[in-house]
């Protein structure tokens, strides 16, 4: 079944081809939402299969299904082909399960958009399409195309209702903004290419036990500067600090769009991406200090500007930001671990916070786009009261609150209290992950506050605007539940059969390092409860609830206090989300455009100067030369003349010097 | 028989007489007579070359005395045509200065 799996992409592609082609009437049920909904279920089917095969021990990195793309020269040879291994299976899981329950919960959200559903429908399938390519590739080039594609469709998808100004501009912001990652993600590749000449994942990760620096086809020094560069392009994907403010603005475009690519799959890529590239992290330490840190500090930011947000998608938005950067943590420490203990725990805890996240944050994102769909608003403080009349959304978003708060038995404990402790254990190599560990346990703390700020707001008290809210139908509902089960169990996948941590370590094909084989599924529980440490992050996770639950539900709280003295500055500073977007925008229109002002007047008065100066000189020339033309026979007879004397006398006197004092007569015959 | 210089110094010489007429005379008709003379210098020259190959080589070679008549054929001819651009331009303008004839400029 492997060897199909690049048939994945095929159905949900063909379905974007059909209708974007189709013509109108043929496009039936929701201006083609049928033809969406099965393009995403086949591809759901072949990737459970897939899954399915890589559940029972196969795998497919031998480079051998690929076909050749381009040839340059003799030895170079760039293939597209599939590398279907354990982390491939978890994200084809999430994309799959996600993607195919969000298009069908579009059937129902994005019914009152009209004939914009052709082109909504059209561009979700495409993005469908190249996010499964981007996990299945088999090699950095082919990823890096996806790559890009995936930006695209994202700015495609942000901008969808492009006649609002705000939507245009976030969408424009997004794709330039990552595109600053991508460019450093290309001048990474560059570099493993030029040294090592092949980006194929089978020969970059050294299967036949030495890695590419023990080989000597890369001296260590690239090799890091390399992954640094190509991490960077992780953070433009996965909005980390510095490049985190496009995701907020990314909010612009519909509820699903924000669910699927900006919480689900499409953010979770430079994750993919950082844990596709482990065996040449684990190469370079600095490196991996670096992502550790970059994860740790964007964590703590998103959470806090979380807290402050109004705006339901923005608080969304926020803490996918500050998840995944939890991921890239656990990433990071967990290179560590790996390093100095040959344990693959924060890795292994890492990817299963990627998939548990993926559940309950399209869970949330889609119970907020039921909610928006009800009240007509995005804003938290003009919701209120809607327990009683919104009763399945209210409960998912419950359980998608408590999941992504970190409260057993729901998954986002099991997985989020794995990282915490990978990066406590990396705290004996380096001790900036003690500090790390410090963000980490404060973020747990934060998030589930705003998490159950968020909920109290929506849905308790009472109503706090005019809209008469009701439950939304069934085909919205329905992807609902099956997320919140989801989002229940996925942190079991812990205990399953051999464990999850087993299953995925085999995945890393690491070189001259040999790994310890995780705990069996008992062990696994058994150190998580007998650690102090997992009580700890717990206990603040109920704090901050507790904290949410007098503020945001219990009355009588003065919520003015938070306007006044030292709270207000703190308020404003994050309700200005710290100030780091009006630097950018400071930034863009104050020094960039001055630089643009020079820059247009460089092309102007320079590049134009020159093209123009030519041309001036040109005609003066002309003008100059054409009053030899003067009409009069005798100067031209002349002038005749005198040239005819002055050639005689060059042949007869000045060739015979230059030709070495001959005669010139003489060297005629 | 007069040596072959002799012959080549005094075409050289009608030459630049006909080349000076060329130069200074305003009035057409004098300028196309400098020509002709300038053309019956090169003239002499074939011919007096034409009579040298004898000398040279021993025996004659009529070639240039050829060319010496063609030449005077085409000069016939185009005094001819000369002439009547001459005419024409005199009718046109009333005045054969070529001085005053430049309106064939920038």
């Amino acid at each position: 079944m492997l060897e199909y799996a690049w048939l994945i992409p095929v159905f949900p592609f063909l379905a974007f081809i059909l209708i974007g082609l189709l013509p109108k009437r043929t496009l039936g049920w929701e201006n083609g939402g049928g033809y969406a909904i099965g393009g995403a279920v086949g591809a759901f089917v072949l990737s459970m299969l897939v899954i399915w095969d890589v559940l029972n021990g196969k795998t497919l990195t031998d480079n051998s299904v690929k076909t050749t793309w381009l040839v340059i020269g003799d030895s170079v040879r760039i293939t597209f082909g599939i590398y279907v291994d354990q982390l491939t299976a978890v994200m084809l899981l999430v994309i799959s399960i996600v993607g195919t329950l969000v298009v069908i919960y579009s059937g129902g959200y994005m019914h009152e958009e009209g004939v914009g559903r052709r082109r909504y429908y059209a561009e979700i399938m495409l993005f469908i399409s190249v996010m499964y390519g981007l996990v299945i590739a088999n090699n950095y080039l082919e990823m890096f195309i996806f790559w890009e594609l995936v930006g695209l469709c994202s700015y495609l998808l942000i901008g969808f209702w492009y006649e609002k100004p705000s939507a245009a501009s976030a969408a424009k912001r997004a794709f330039i903004v990552t595109r600053v990652g991508d460019i450093m993600f290309m001048a990474g590749l560059i570099i493993l290419f030029k040294y090592v000449g092949n980006l194929d994942f089978s020969a970059l990760f050294g299967q036949g036990g030495q890695s590419i620096v023990s080989r000597g086809l890369i001296p260590k020094d690239m090799l890091t500067l390399s992954t640094l560069l190509i991490f960077g392009g992780a953070i433009g994907k996965s909005a980390q600090f510095p490049l985190h403010e496009w995701l907020p603005d990314a909010m612009e475009g519909p509820t699903t769009v924000s669910a699927l690519i900006h919480a689900a799959t499409m953010v979770k890529a430079g994750v993919y991406l950082t844990a596709r590239t482990y065996p040449l992290l684990v190469l370079t330490p600095d490196t991996l200090l670096f992502v550790a840190i970059i994860g740790g500090f964007t964590a703590l930011l998103a959470a806090t500007v979380a807290l402050a947000a109004n705006d339901i998608k923005r608080v969304l938005a926020y803490s996918t930001i500050s998840q995944l950067g939890y991921m890239i943590l656990g990433l990071g420490a967990g290179g560590y671990l790996v390093i100095h203990s040959q344990s693959s725990g924060g890795y292994t805890a890492a990817m299963l916070h990627l998939m548990n996240h993926g559940f309950f944050k399209a869970l949330l994102f889609l119970c907020a786009g039921s909610v928006i769909h009800a009240v007509g608003t995005n804003d938290m403080r003009l919701m209120g009261g809607l327990r009683k009349r919104m009763p399945i959304t209210s409960i998912t978003m419950l359980i998608g609150a408590i999941a992504i708060g970190g409260i057993p038995p729901l998954s986002g404990f099991w997985s989020k209290d794995e990282v915490l402790s990978a990066v406590y254990h990396s705290g004996e190599f380096d001790f900036t992950f003690f500090v790390l560990w410090a963000f980490g346990v404060a973020t747990a703390f934060l998030t589930a506050f705003y998490m159950f700020r968020m909920w109290f707001m929506a849905f308790s008290g009472t109503p706090r605007s005019e809209a008469h809210a009701h439950e939304s139908p069934k085909i919205m509902t329905v992807p609902l539940m099956i997320l919140a089960g989801l989002a229940l169990v996925s942190g079991f996948a812990l205990f399953i059969g051999e464990g999850f941590k087993k299953f995925l370590e085999t995945s890393l094909r690491l070189s001259d390092i040999p790994l310890l084989a995780p705990g069996e599924p008992g062990e696994v529980a058994s150190e998580i409860f007998s650690d102090p440490l997992t009580y700890l992050s717990l206990g603040l996770a109920i704090v901050g609830i507790l904290i949410a639950y007098r503020i945001y539900y219990l009355p009588g709280f003065d919520r003015a206090v938070f306007a006044r003295g030292v709270p207000g500055a703190f308020q404003r500073a994050l309700e200005n989300r710290w100030y780091i977007s009006k630097f950018y925008d400071d930034f863009a229109y104050k020094v960039w455009y001055g630089f643009s002002i020079v820059a247009d007047m460089f092309d102007r008065y320079v590049i134009d100067g020159v093209v123009n100066g030519f041309a001036y000189l040109g005609a003066n020339t002309g003008n100059v030369i054409r009053k030899g033309q003067s009409g009069d026979v005798r100067r031209y007879t002349s002038l005749v003349v005198v040239g005819i004397v002055l050639l005689i006398l060059f042949l007869v006197y000045i060739m015979p010097w230059i030709r070495g004092q001959g005669d010139w007569f003489g060297g005629w015959s | 028989m007069i040596p072959v210089e002799y012959w080549v110094i005094f075409s050289s010489l009608l030459f630049a007489i006909g080349a000076y007429g060329v130069l200074t005379r305003r009035n057409a008709i004098v300028v196309l007579m400098s020509i002709e003379v300038m053309l019956n210098a090169a003239n002499i020259n074939l011919v007096a070359f034409s009579s040298y190959h004898t000398t040279l080589h021993g025996f004659s070679d009529a070639s240039g005395q050829a060319f010496a008549l063609f030449s005077i054929a085409i000069a016939a001819a185009e005094v001819a045509v000369g002439l009547a651009i001459i005419l024409s331009v005199y009718r046109r303008y009333q005045t054969i200065d070529v001085d005053k004839i430049n309106i064939l400029r920038w």
